[in-house]
């Protein structure tokens, strides 16, 4: 490199924000293990007999065992999960102790709907840099096959039902979705489109073996449904990506939500079980204690958008995290954008004018899931490893969140 | 406000002279500093306005000046050849003694104001050294391993030196300490620490480390050091904290990185700052008694403000410095528009 290049670099660094963001420096809070199980079919996948908890903890005892990170140096745990009763906090505590981590290691559970999975990882990165810990676990897990039902939104009292916006907090996604793609003009046919594709490439990733390094196979009690016999399997591979799904083939399925509707049960995010977990400290505590880096977390936001249009909270959140990082939306590698409804996520990837390629290279939660409260810690892995392998530098991980928010974080993988 | 044009040549750097009140060097470079020549213009302030009194020409680009302080003829300038270059005005055309030991830019001089013998440089090889003008050599290397872009002797004290540097921290080195392996290094502040929480304030968001460009000790307090970078965010620190203090006062407001601070010598809470957003800021630290009690920033922190703002640079604003006679409020500031632009901070401030 030239010297006259070499100094427009390190002065264009001043302004520009990618160059500053990818530096290393000693109190970075990096990621150094990430992983998660396969993800499954609600109600007919591999996982459909094993509750969260067991999912958690075969997530927690692979971090252990890949990692290599003595358990007791981890000083918390944080879990989201959006079905478990109580946030999952005393099913998580003991899962964490039968992984095999001390009892001086604390676990909470937590619940931002779709979000829980990330907001874990952000609460822990942001304990770490606080000083409040300084080795942690953010995970997320979600069985829809054993949690799914009617009680999953609560009732809201009188009193709060008398305000308009806050009853509209109980609107099924389903159907506020539909509102939302007619309201803001997003055509069946560029849903089924974007939905094709993500099936298409999600075979493709895993044809390639794209997910094999960062799904750790989980054996597991599973129950046939023809014979009723019970039997052990080892569940290693996403089963709800389906080959050969065209546009054409979607377009022939019935709306879900409205006799003429646009969603359908093809181009939105399926109902899944499956469990992910993301082990970070300060780089300094990983160089010291020799943990292989992946990436670092940047920065996270954190908004609300009206709870009908819950849809567009990507579109809101990713914008400030950007701008907390101080980069453009042209300095980012990929984007893992979930994958609730493809309606939402094409309003979201015009409004926000990104390049579609960028989007979910190895496919999104249409093809292979959306287990809600996994989904943002699953999406790091999955992140960080198509980074390293495109030798990609910058990524984006964001989604909607039901009752209005969206998230959005910033990471950098090296 | 009084306008000069240095045709052809982007600024870095200005300085008013310490025995003038009417003379001011500007360290600039052809090309935006990225490739080319370097030119000291050394102006007066007549009655006529800004003129020219000479020039130095260097091959490569110029990024910052100082004047001796024990020579009223003498000035130094960092150049992006890795040479540091003593001029005496009084002559023509080449400097007097040039001393080449950086391995990369030079991005800052500094002579020391109490001691007046010594001065020193840092520069982007990740050392500061230090000099005596009569000597071939330097006297001593202080290493922070990190593209250091700027180093000061402490205003209160002929041994104290502090830098800063992209790795986001602020060193101060003793050279009264014995030689050691520590080389001198007696403290380390990381810049982007969070400000200590107390009673009734929510301790602050940590932020990621970015690089620091500049700093400057406070004339009145001898342990406040203002500091400020690409993380366009102000701090000042108390280094009586020590390292994990946090910054006594934090002032966001620059909408992009802080190129150079500088504080009030009339003053003990006021501070200049120059911003590659081609703006000018004067702030107070919230220090001084009946100052600020509004946080309208949520970022913001210790009661300090912007006071008002030059916007007249139409490129990044480089170099700001303060008149150290006359009125108190005169100061010259430098940009990459080519301009040289002299104004008084009371015209600019909100009332």
């Amino acid at each position: 490199m030239s010297s006259a290049q070499s100094r427009l670099n390190q002065l264009s660094s001043h302004v520009a924000g990618k160059a500053a963001l990818t530096a290393k420096h000693p109190d970075d809070i990096v990621v150094t293990c990430a992983l998660r199980t396969a993800i499954t079919k609600g109600g007919k996948g591999g996982f459909k007999d094993t509750p969260a908890q067991d999912l958690l903890l075969g997530a927690f005892k692979a971090l252990i065992e890949r990692s290599g990170i003595d358990p007791g140096l981890v000083e918390d745990i944080a879990v989201g999960t959006v079905l478990a009763p109580g946030a999952g906090a005393t099913e998580f505590r003991a899962a964490a102790l039968a992984a095999g981590f001390p009892a001086d290691v604390g676990v909470k559970g937590l619940n931002r709907q779709c979000s829980s999975g990330l907001q874990a990882v952000v609460d822990i990165a942001n304990a770490i840099r606080g000083g409040m810990i300084e080795v942690g676990v953010g995970a997320g897990v979600e069985s829809m096959s054993q949690g799914y039902g009617p009680g999953a939104v609560s009732e809201l009292s009188d009193l709060v039902k008398a305000h308009k916006e806050a009853a509209n907090c109980r609107v099924p996604m389903g159907v506020l979705s539909e509102k939302m793609a007619e309201d803001r003009n997003v055509s069946r046919p560029a849903q089924d489109a974007f939905a094709a594709k993500s099936y298409q490439k999600a075979v493709k990733a895993q044809a390639a073996g794209l997910f094999d390094q960062e799904i750790v196979p989980l054996t597991v009690k599973w129950t046939d449904p023809k014979t009723e016999e019970e039997k052990t399997i080892t569940v290693s591979r996403d089963d709800g990506v389906r080959d050969g799904v065209t546009a054409e083939s979607l377009s022939k399925l019935r709306p879900a939500f409205a006799k003429d509707g646009s969603i359908h049960g093809g181009n939105a995010s399926q109902v899944s079980d499956g469990a992910a977990a993301v082990l970070l400290m300060k780089r300094s505590t990983a160089e010291r204690l020799g943990q292989p880096i992946m990436g670092k977390y940047v920065a996270a936001s954190i908004v609300g958008v009206p709870p009908l249009l819950m849809g567009i909270g990507p579109w809101k959140a990713i914008p400030v995290a950007l701008g907390k990082a101080g980069i453009g939306k042209d300095d980012v590698d990929i984007y893992e954008i979930n994958e609730a409804f493809a309606s939402q996520c094409v309003w979201c990837i015009n409004e926000l004018g990104l390049d579609e390629s960028k989007i979910n290279p190895k496919g999104g939660a249409i093809a292979f899931g959306h287990p809600l409260g996994c989904t943002g810690a699953r999406q790091i892995s999955t992140l960080l490893y198509e980074l390293k392998r495109t030798g990609g530098k910058v990524g984006v991980t964001s989604m909607c969140v039901g009752t209005g928010m969206g998230m959005a974080a910033v990471w950098v993988a090296e | 406000m009084l306008e000069f044009r240095t045709q052809g040549f982007n600024g870095y750097s200005i300085k008013y002279s310490p025995f003038f009140d009417s003379r001011i060097a500007v360290a600039s470079s052809a090309n935006f500093g990225l490739v080319g020549n370097g030119r000291l213009y050394i102006l007066g302030l007549t009655a006529n306005g800004i003129v020219t009194e000479k020039w130095f020409d260097t091959q490569d680009s110029l990024f910052d000046t100082a004047w001796s302080e024990s020579h009223e003829n003498q000035i130094l300038t960092a150049s992006g050849d890795g040479s540091i270059k003593l001029f005496d005005i009084s002559l023509d055309q080449f400097p007097i003694q040039s001393w080449s030991e950086h391995g990369r830019e030079v991005f800052s001089v500094h002579w020391n104001l109490v001691g007046k013998d010594t001065f020193l440089s840092s520069s982007w090889d990740g050392t500061v050294r230090i000099w005596n003008p009569t000597r071939q050599q330097s006297l001593t290397t202080l290493p922070t391993h990190s593209c250091t872009y700027s180093a000061q002797f402490s205003p209160h004290s002929a041994s104290l030196v502090s830098a800063v540097s992209s790795d986001s921290y602020l060193r101060l080195f003793d050279l009264r300490t014995p030689a050691s392996a520590s080389n001198h290094l007696v403290l380390a502040i990381p810049i982007h620490s969070p400000p200590r929480a107390s009673p009734g304030v929510p301790p602050a968001a940590g932020v990621p480390p970015s690089e620091a460009l500049t700093h400057d000790w406070n004339k009145y307090r001898d342990s406040v050091v203002a500091c400020a970078g690409v993380d366009r965010v102000i701090r000042t620190f108390d280094i009586r904290r020590g390292a994990s203090g946090g910054p006594v006062a934090v002032l966001p407001g620059h909408d992009y990185a802080v190129r150079r601070l500088t504080w009030s010598p009339h003053l003990s809470d006021v501070l200049l700052s120059a911003s590659y957003d081609m703006t000018c800021r004067v702030w107070t630290d919230g220090s001084a008694i009946g100052v600020g009690n509004k946080l309208p920033d949520p970022l913001a922190f210790g009661g300090g403000r912007e006071l008002g703002r030059m916007g007249v640079h139409t490129e990044f604003a480089t170099g700001v410095d303060w008149c150290l006679f006359g009125a108190e409020g005169w100061c010259a500031s430098c940009g990459w528009d080519e301009r040289v632009l002299i104004w008084d901070v009371r015209a600019v401030m909100a009332s």
